[in-house]
């Protein structure tokens, strides 16, 4: 916790003779989710700023409502904006005028149907997506039987699920789960029991760490296919495809550049790989550590890495 | 009375031949009567935020400049509970002065307890606070504690001040009246972001969200405690010369204390059940961790830090309870400051000495990491182990359930038209409290129909009236069985009391482990939840029948059983509907925290708009749960006061 | 020879109702009151206290008294009247000159006692100089002062709910007593205690007067509590009073069958004066002289013992003797 909130009356009492000059000593707030993924992101990036010399505080925010906090310069850089679930609110943001994108973090985001590695015994044609309709018994329960189950995110996290169900003529039914944390929680039971589940799950995660799986084969996205009803197998329904992968994305307060052009200059420059990030992600939720310490471990093996950075 | 039956009957009647008749949303309020509410309430926010002003100072400078207000006694906690002085800032920040030592604030905890009371309250909050040490929960609870300490006082000081102003001029009250009604019905998430927009984001947000959400019980408090200063007391105050500020400080509030102190515990309450909410906009601390444990299924985790904030209740609102019955007790020592205050002194001393010494000695400033304890497996473990060898048999529960009872109760629900619904309404509302109760209805009931919010209305009607109806069904017996023996009494009650201040986000994974997401496990965590006061209720309302009634059963001869049927239930009706009363509010906040399992109600509406930054989805979610509160509170109590009335009459 | 009027009231009502003035300017009877809503508690009173006179007013429960007490006092705001305290009409004063008079010139005792528990005994007695702003010193000296005048000493620093009831009604009386007020108003003073500690309370209270001599309108709903303390005794019904008088005459001559029922049990040895009973002349062998306000009961033992004559003055002149004959007559309940 100690670095999270300082007074300001403290700061000025006490400011820290230590530091290299920066272009202003107010705090850059970086905001933090409630994902670990995200936190390590943020955690790193602040890190690697306090070494540039700058002030820097962390600000709890939802995903979506921060952005009116980064239109208003409440709050001033995001470090992980999907382009999976936050494309729509991104664009609205940016056409404001008072919010950039600083570019992409380096790591894609996977958002697909998931299913744990001991069905595919039970359902012999998977990961095919055609084979979904075969095993759809397998997957019901009392509520949606004969239909099978697909456990969707939260509705807020969109995804168009019933349309794809829908346009492939799948024999499902989507029941949305409020958090993710409901989600996994599911899969971790029915994991436990060996039991048929079949989900939305996301990467960078921990959960396709933990539990061994695989993602459901769809014909591969196009933005046509959420577009154009003509495209794929389907010729009369959009959505015949599955969902798309995209960069997860930086963004900014419009003024961040010219407050402090260094640090921006430090978040554009900020690339991390689906890899790297995994594996921390679950020496975090997996293996117990505490989010400070996997930082500290990542800025000590890579120092050449992030002074690069921050050199610009 | 027979006529009444009789329709009553006839409507009942007809509500089933209509649910099997019609499809499902065959009469919802058509799209053309709905206004369009949300748009309206967000121009509002908009325009309050963007351009509203008094004078030249823009209206969020002014709620900016309050929340910076604030935020410095809120800094001045953390540094004394959690930072220290510290030199520089993030990462590199040194810490120059360490906050007060786990020692020293034990030994704090253990002097207000003897101070308060006596030693074994010392002893036992010096044990809670231990307790939190022990299980790796000390700076988590040292964050939510800086900010309990600054909330309660503001919610006291607000809710004081407004109660007296209500007292104080009629038209006050009036206006306040149905505010507190909405402020205590609609829910937290609904004003959740109004309140990031006009105060920033941070724990200052978090803060004033608790504030709001905790003040009303005090303002209701000091209302009904200023009326009940004695008539007699304040002919006195008038024969004795004094002014009206005089009259107030002098005589009516320190009169009314012990009434006061019920309010206080009230908003300590209120605070602690706010805490995991508040993390969720960036207060950190115990609510945080729950949450954070909840996402990687930590179970254990959250048990612990759930028990975490329910220790710190136990240990402020003891501590309340313990100051509320000493005020105006003791006489004070004579002599010097340090001679008055021993245990102040004591305090300091440990505070400074555990301070130095922590420079030296690391255990006795920050709990040793090495000393904790765990329980994580076993829970996790324990869930494992149910979830393999029970889950047939809960799942063949959970399937008979839905198929025999919610989904029935749903398709009835969702079939009744609007204008039907209306008309029962408002026929109850005409028979159970006249005319004005009648409108009250009808109007509320078009309010919800106008938002376009009818199916999600009517599917939290469902969840919530077959969650209490489960929480009666469960909680009458326990209340009967509790109010058996004193025996059963305490356990039930030490049980019913950790399920009430127990962070229901806790429960909530669990449940949905064993009961896959859906409207079975929102039911089952409501029902957890809103358990409380149908026991408490039942129990103190056959508790205090009083004594003779229950002579004059023995002397006549009466049984146990027929005592129990024929005297001490008809006589706790009255308290039982309180209860009722109760567990419906109750279930209707849990249903935005089912939400988070995934059921499609209002609740998940105000969910969705906080995830949206939704100011006016939000709100209009939220004020269609408090017009369905306000209306089954309204109902309930109608009834409820003439189940009294006929009581009192017939004795 | 009438002591000087300290305290008068005159055509004082007060009616509860959506129209009160209406009913209180029309002079409307009970009935009429009743028939459209309103309560009248109190009917067009008009009474005068004497300086340094008992004056007791006496009811049953909701004959109006309290409410009476309350607009002497104008802790309730009478509908209309006049109320003169030292010829000044207090329903004329601003709130402003209402502090001033309550702060120094009247006293209150309440039936609850009213104390207030957060503070010790010493501070309640000194409360009413505490609103006032005296000093810590001086207002505590004072309250010793009373505290010891109502024989409480050593139990200053006491709570309230450390004592018991007839204590506790102590310290009101010494709070009452600690501005030096004209003027005192006892609000049933003595109903919420036990008979035997009722009686020594009206022992106590009759010294305290006997020292101070301060003008008293005393509320009551105990008949046999009004005889014992009275100078004169107003008997209230239905917010009128039936009848003012003293003791002895209430009982020798009530007014109405109302103010009978109450005195038909009265022993009248407890009202009837040597006065009226002396027959003219001082016979020879008179064992003594005794004062013609003496009551019969206080000296019926003296009397019989002495089985002699005893010559009856006033103020120093003699107007008859009483033989012990007349005082056993009046005792079995014949004479007078």
């Amino acid at each position: 916790m100690k670095h999270l909130f300082l007074t300001t009356a403290l700061a000025l009492a006490l400011a820290a003779p230590a530091l290299a000059q920066v272009e202003s000593d107010d705090p850059i707030k970086l905001t933090l989710h409630d994902w670990t993924g995200q936190l390590i992101t943020t955690n790193l990036m602040a890190a690697v700023l306090e070494e540039a010399g700058y002030n820097v505080e962390l600000v709890q925010a939802d995903y979506l409502a921060q952005f009116a906090g980064l239109e208003t310069g409440d709050l001033h850089v995001a470090m992980e904006m999907w382009e999976t679930t936050g494309r729509d609110a991104m664009d609205a943001s940016i056409a404001t005028g008072n919010v950039v994108n600083l570019g992409e973090t380096g790591m894609k985001a996977i958002e697909e149907w998931w299913y744990p590695s001991y069905m595919k015994e039970k359902c012999p044609g998977l990961p095919d997506w055609t084979a979904l309709n075969d095993c759809a018994e397998l997957f019901a329960t009392a509520e949606t039987a004969p239909k099978g189950r697909y456990l969707g995110g939260p509705v807020t996290w969109g995804g168009f699920d019933e349309e794809r169900i829908a346009a492939l003529d799948l024999n499902y039914e989507v029941i949305h789960a409020g958090t993710d944390a409901a989600m996994f929680a599911e899969l971790e039971a029915a994991y436990q029991r060996q039991d048929p589940i079949l989900l939305w799950i996301y990467a960078p995660h921990w959960a396709p760490q933990k539990f061994q799986g695989e993602w459901v084969a769809f014909p591969p996205y196009e933005p046509a296919c959420y577009t154009d009803p003509a495209w794929g197998s389907n010729p009369d329904a959009t959505h015949d495809c599955g969902k798309p992968t995209g960069p997860i994305w930086k963004v900014a307060w419009k003024g961040f550049g010219e407050k402090w052009p260094g640090a921006a200059a430090a978040v554009t420059a900020f690339t991390i790989d689906n890899d790297t990030m995994g594996a921390m992600i679950a020496k975090v939720d997996l293996d117990g550590e505490s989010i400070e310490d996997v930082v500290d471990e990542w800025m000590d093996a890579n120092e050449a890495t992030w002074s690069a950075w921050i050199a610009q | 009375m027979m006529l009444w039956r009789g329709i009553w009957a006839l409507l009942a009647v007809a509500a089933l031949v209509l649910a099997v008749l019609l499809p499902e949303g065959w009469m919802w309020p058509a799209k053309e009567m709905q206004l369009p509410m949300a748009r309206w309430i967000s121009a509002g926010m908009k325009w309050l935020t963007d351009s509203a002003a008094i004078g030249p100072v823009s209206f969020k400078d002014l709620t900016r400049g309050f929340a910076a207000v604030v935020e410095a006694p809120y800094e001045a906690a953390r540094v004394l509970l959690v930072d220290g002085i510290t030199e520089g800032k993030g990462r590199r920040a040194a810490t120059i002065v360490p906050p007060l030592s786990w020692v020293a604030v034990t030994v704090a905890a253990v002097a207000l307890g003897h101070y308060a009371r006596d030693l074994m309250l010392g002893l036992l909050a010096g044990a809670l606070m231990i307790y939190l040490a022990v299980f790796g929960q000390w700076e988590s609870a040292m964050v939510t504690l800086a900010s309990i300490v600054i909330a309660v006082p503001m919610g006291v000081a607000g809710g004081l001040a407004l109660g007296i102003a209500g007292w104080r001029w009629k038209p006050v009250e009036r206006v306040l009246m149905p505010l507190l009604d909405l402020m205590q019905t609609i829910p937290t998430f609904a004003y959740l972001v109004p309140v990031l927009v006009l105060f920033g984001f941070g724990p200052v947000a978090a803060l004033l969200a608790t504030v709001i959400y905790a003040m009303p019980p005090m303002v209701r408090v000091t209302l009904v405690a200023l009326r009940a200063v004695p008539a007699e007391i304040m002919d006195f105050a008038a024969m004795a010369g004094c002014t009206p500020g005089q009259r107030m400080r002098k005589v009516m509030l320190p009169v009314a204390l012990p009434d006061l102190m019920v309010g206080v515990n009230q908003v300590i309450m209120l605070s602690l059940n706010m805490v995991i909410i508040a993390s969720m906009i960036g207060a950190g601390g115990l609510g945080a961790d729950v949450l954070e444990s909840l996402r990687r299924l930590n179970i254990g985790g959250g048990i612990e830090a759930g028990l975490a904030i329910t220790a710190l209740a136990v240990v402020l609102d003891r501590l309340g309870q313990a100051l509320a019955e000493r005020a105006g007790g003791r006489q004070a020592l004579q002599g010097p400051w340090w001679r008055r205050h021993p245990r102040l002194v004591l305090v300091l001393a440990v505070a400074l000495a555990t301070g130095l010494l922590g420079l030296v000695l690391p255990a006795v400033q920050d709990w040793p990491k090495g000393w904790t304890v765990t329980t994580k497996g076993f829970w996790s473990g324990l869930m494992e182990w149910i979830n393999v060898n029970y889950f047939d048999q809960l799942e063949t529960f959970r399937v008979w359930m839905l198929e025999h009872l919610m989904l029935p109760v749903k398709r009835f629900f969702f079939a009744l038209p609007w204008p039907f619904v209306l008309a029962v309404l408002a026929l109850a509302g005409w028979r159970l409290g006249g005319w004005r109760l009648s409108a009250l209805a009808a109007a509320l009931c078009l309010f919800v129909a106008v938002t376009g919010l009818w199916e999600q209305a009517m599917m939290t009607l469902y969840l919530c009236g077959i969650s209490v109806l489960v929480a009666m069904a469960i909680g009458v017996p326990l209340g009967i069985w509790a109010a058996s023996s004193p025996s059963a009494g305490r356990g039930i009650g030490g049980v019913v009391d950790t399920l009430q201040t127990l962070p229901s986000f806790v429960y909530l994974i669990p449940v949905v482990m064993l009961f896959r997401v859906g409207d079975f496990s929102a039911m089952v965590a409501v029902v957890l939840f809103a358990l409380v006061p149908a026991v408490k209720y039942t129990a103190h309302g056959l508790r205090s029948v009083p004594a003779e009634l229950i002579e004059a059963g023995v002397v006549s001869g009466a049984t146990r059983g027929q005592i129990l049927r024929k005297i001490r239930l008809p006589m706790a009706v009255p308290m039982i509907l309180l209860g009722l009363n109760q567990t419906i509010l109750l279930a209707l906040s849990m249903l935005v925290i089912t939400a988070l399992v995934g059921t499609r109600d209002l609740g998940q509406e105000v969910y969705i708009a906080l995830t949206k930054a939704d100011v006016g989805r939000g709100l209009v979610a939220g004020l269609s749960i408090a017009a369905i509160a306000i209306l089954a509170d309204r109902l309930i109590g109608a009834a409820a006061k003439g189940a009294r009335e006929r009581l009192e009459g017939a004795g | 020879m009438t002591p000087p009027v300290k305290l008068a009231c005159r055509h004082v009502w007060k009616v509860y109702g959506p129209h009160p003035e209406r009913l209180a300017a029309a002079g409307a009877d009970l009935d009429a009151i009743r028939a459209s809503g309103h309560v009248g508690a109190v009917r067009d009173v008009s009474l005068e206290v004497g300086e340094g006179e008992i004056f007791v007013i006496m009811g049953l429960s909701g004959s109006g008294k309290s409410t009476l007490v309350r607009c002497l006092s104008r802790l309730v705001e009478p509908t209309s009247g006049e109320i003169l305290y030292d010829g000044e009409d207090l329903l004329k004063a601003s709130p402003a000159r209402m502090i001033e008079i309550r702060r120094h010139r009247m006293g209150m005792v309440f039936q609850n006692f009213a104390l207030l528990p957060h503070l010790t005994v010493l501070e309640n007695v000194a409360f009413p100089l505490e609103v006032q702003g005296l000093a810590r010193e001086a207002r505590e000296a004072r309250a010793r002062e009373v505290v010891a005048l109502v024989g409480l000493q050593g139990r200053e620093r006491h709570f309230p709910r450390q004592l018991s009831g007839g204590q506790q009604q102590r310290v009101g009386i010494a709070r009452s007593l600690a501005v030096e007020p004209d003027l005192w108003f006892l609000d049933e003073p003595f109903s919420a205690l036990d008979p035997l500690i009722r009686r020594e309370m009206q022992d106590e209270f009759l010294r305290i007067q006997r020292q101070l001599k301060k003008t008293i309108v005393f509320i009551t709903h105990d008949f046999d509590e009004a005889i014992r303390l009275a100078d004169r005794i107003a008997i209230m019904k239905d917010g009128a009073l039936v009848q003012v008088a003293s003791p002895e005459d209430l009982v020798l001559a009530p007014a109405d069958d109302y103010v009978r029922a109450f005195t038909a049990h009265v022993a009248r040895a407890k009202v009837v004066t040597l006065g009226r009973i002396a027959a003219a002349g001082v016979p020879e062998g008179i064992a003594g002289t005794l004062p013609a306000a003496a009551r019969v009961e206080d000296v019926a033992e003296q009397v019989v013992a002495a089985n002699a004559p005893f010559a009856v003055e006033r103020d120093g002149q003699a107007v008859g003797h009483v033989t012990p004959a007349a005082v056993i007559a009046v005792l079995v309940g014949r004479g007078g």
